[in-house]
């Protein structure tokens, strides 16, 4: 009697879970999410944010019961498996290896910035599996024959700088921008950049003149010098490709040397206003021309917390301020958002099955990032970042407004700047 | 540009001679690496920050603030921690371990403290006091700006994060050669086990040179918001590399030396950033490697284990 009872059970179980499909019976009691962040060094400022998001967004689905998983018809509890990078290579390399091979992970997400992610890139593609990079924007991540990656949240640096670069080329010598000046910071994140829109400016045809071009190591903390070279050039516009914290150095030694470009471009403004702002001052930002993302742009959403619900939520889970809000906050949470999504849509925990859950929400979901797309490599090409500019509004507040593409301007460029 | 290269390599070299200055007089007297002085001068540059946020306290004020409070600070640290040291087989390898130990707690409480983000104060508020009373005397405001120093303009901050450095200078001068504590600390330095013998409380010297060393990199702290960007509490290992490859240009233990390596490393950092600003970072290493391989006692090696 018993093992007829046995036999009928084990019908219906193949009858109700055919292969290789899960069932509820066959879930795991945990997904397992392991990452890497920097509380100490150069990139904490940009990494925190991101670990700070996925925690919140890890601590809302836990307290609902989990995530679904489609495969497993159920919802499951996630477990974060982290470490400390201290923002060191070596160290995350180490780590990331750990995650795979000893943590054995379900779900790989790097750290915040290219700099940490570049050391991810080879060691999942080495194991096969899917490295889910929420800000790792360095181009050569990105290449028909790796498709274990895909970007979450921003754009890849050689698509960052076109609206700049195009304002420069399109609007600049209308304006009277004749030479122009490019420090970069030399790293993957920075330098791609600089690249792309020296590349981007050259080829338009438009009659510029890049007087003064030089990289500096992504360490520098203090400008003065470099300055006052560029002075020396007698530039129309800098553009000045740096992390968050070259760009706080940069913009106090300008305000402390006393020396006023006609036009600047910094990148982390847009990115960090909070944090920049808090060290810059508004003084130190007023007509500095920065990338618009959406920390500043409420997009409409069809999925998660929209950016208003999402600060509030943030400013309750993180009171003391030690980590300020920004657009890495934004994306630690859109890689969560993702991940809800494709988790929805899985047969299984299988790592060519997360490829394609991920890749399958392309174009449709709209988080308060904009629209999710990825091209055929991983790249992001959904999220835009026009070309915005700091100005003052009638009570002397800083006020962001897009000026370039025309189609997203809410405000006109201000140059030369008073 | 070359001009302007040259005199911001004096001033910024003096800045990391005021930082070189307390590790340099910490390893002449008990022959000891302090790798957690960076440290020091990250709590310094906080002591600063949060006197000016919390109390609109301008900077200078910070100075002989930190100045006392470190040195209050050194004291019981350095019986809490040197006298075992100096009593193992190789206290200089040994001191390089533990201070490594002390500079990761510290880092680590720091981060806990203060966060990870960025800080800085505004660089007009450093000196605003001191404006404010020279244009009470003078009879007319005096904006904050830059100051022009042989015809070129720099930040207000690098002059006055020179002049500190020099008056440090010369107080460690005046400690070291008017003062009978700094005569018996110039004793130790020379003979530990002479002074020792000749009944001079070696720990009591040691102890107050360890505090005026640590008070020291707290200055340097004062001024780091200015000099270096922003603070967070993860700069003091750069500085403490820093300071050491100005210490070991000049040569260990002589506060002249420190000078002198100070304003090697300012000149040559300010050229290189100037004509090859790729290579800045690799500096201090090089100079390190070039020091050691040529003249391994330092520029003014000689004169200082006589001191």
């Amino acid at each position: 009697m018993n093992h007829a009872l046995v036999a009928l059970g084990a019908l219906a179980s193949a009858a109700l879970c055919p292969v290789p499909v899960a069932c509820a019976a066959d879930a795991p009691s945990e997904i397992r999410i392991g990452h890497l962040y920097a509380s100490a060094g150069r990139f904490a400022s940009i990494s925190m944010p991101v670990h700070y998001a996925l925690k919140l967004w890890i601590d809302q689905k836990n307290a609902d019961g989990g995530v679904f998983v489609k495969g497993f018809g159920k919802k499951i509890p996630i477990k974060l498996v982290d470490y400390d990078d201290q923002s060191n290579t070596s160290t995350a390399a180490t780590l990331y290896n750990q995650l795979i091979t000893q943590d054995k992970v379900d779900i790989l997400i790097a750290d915040s910035g290219s700099v940490l992610t570049s050391v991810a890139v080879p060691i999942a593609r080495d194991h096969k599996v899917m490295l889910v990079d929420p800000t790792g924007t360095g181009a050569a991540f990105f290449s028909p024959d790796n498709p274990w990656i895909a970007l979450m949240a921003d754009p890849v640096s050689t698509v960052w700088p076109k609206p700049v670069a195009d304002w420069v080329s399109q609007e600049g010598p209308r304006l009277g921008i004749k030479k122009l000046a490019i420090l970069y910071s030399t790293n993957e994140f920075t330098g791609t950049q600089a690249n792309a829109a020296r590349k981007f400016i050259k080829e338009s045809g438009a009659p510029i003149e890049i007087v003064f071009d030089q990289g500096v190591p992504t360490e520098t903390s203090n400008y003065t010098v470099l300055i006052n070279n560029i002075r020396a050039a007698n530039p129309d516009m800098v553009l000045h490709f740096g992390y968050a914290p070259n760009d706080i150095a940069f913009l106090r030694n300008l305000a402390d040397s006393g020396v006023k470009f006609k036009g600047l471009f910094c990148i982390y403004p847009g990115l960090e206003t909070d944090l920049i702002e808090k060290n810059v001052g508004e003084k130190g930002l007023q007509y500095v021309m920065t990338y618009v993302t959406s920390n500043d742009l409420a997009y409409k959403v069809d999925f998660g917390m929209d950016l208003p619900r999402f600060r509030d939520a943030w400013s309750k889970k993180y009171p003391d301020g030690k980590v300020e809000f920004g657009f890495n906050s934004i994306a630690g949470y859109t890689t969560g958002l993702v991940l809800e999504k494709a988790l929805g849509d899985m047969a299984s925990l299988d790592q060519g099955e997360l490829r394609r859950a991920i890749f399958a929400q392309s174009g449709k979901l709209k988080t308060l990032d904009g629209t999710f797309g990825l091209d055929e490599t991983g790249g992001q090409i959904g999220e835009l970042t026009p070309l915005g500019q700091f100005t003052p509004d009638e009570h002397g507040h800083l006020k962001l407004n897009a000026i370039y593409p025309q189609d997203t301007a809410t405000g006109k460029p201000v140059y030369p700047r008073p | 540009m070359l001009i302007y290269s040259l005199l911001s390599g004096v001033l910024f070299g003096l800045y990391f001679s005021l930082i070189g200055l307390g590790l340099n007089l910490v390893f002449g007297v008990m022959r000891i690496v302090n790798l957690a002085h960076g440290d020091f001068l990250m709590l310094g540059a906080y002591c600063a920050f949060w006197m000016y946020t919390l109390f609109g306290v301008d900077p200078v004020y910070a100075i002989p603030v930190a100045f006392v409070l470190f040195a209050l600070i050194g004291l019981p640290l350095y019986y809490a921690l040197v006298p075992r040291l100096l009593a193992a087989r190789d206290p200089e390898m040994l001191s390089i371990i533990l201070f490594f130990g002390l500079s990761q707690v510290i880092e680590a409480l720091s981060t806990i403290a203060f966060g990870t983000s960025e800080q800085s104060i505004p660089g007009s508020e450093l000196g605003r006091s001191l404006r404010a009373f020279v244009g009470w005397l003078a009879g007319h405001d005096i904006e904050s700006g830059p100051i022009e120093v042989f015809g070129q303009s720099f930040p207000s901050a690098w002059v006055m994060s020179a002049i500190a450095s020099l008056v440090a200078v010369a107080f460690v001068y005046f400690y070291l050669y008017r003062t009978r504590t700094g005569y018996l600390t110039r004793a130790v330095m020379s003979r530990r086990d002479e002074a020792l013998a000749t009944g001079i409380d070696v720990h009591r010297i040691s102890a107050i040179a360890f505090g005026i060393g640590i008070a020291l990199a707290s200055i340097g702290g004062v001024f780091a918001p200015f000099m270096l960007g922003s603070i967070t509490p993860a700069m003091g290992v750069d500085a403490t590399v820093t300071s050491f490859a100005v210490i070991v240009v000049g040569s260990l233990g002589s506060p002249l030396g420190t000078v002198l390596g100070g304003l090697v490393y300012g000149v040559s950092y300010m050229l290189v950033q100037t004509y090859l600003s790729s290579w800045a970072n690799l500096l201090p290493y090089l100079l390190l490697i070039g020091i050691l391989l040529v003249r391994p006692s330092g520029l003014l090696g000689k004169r200082v284990r006589l001191a």
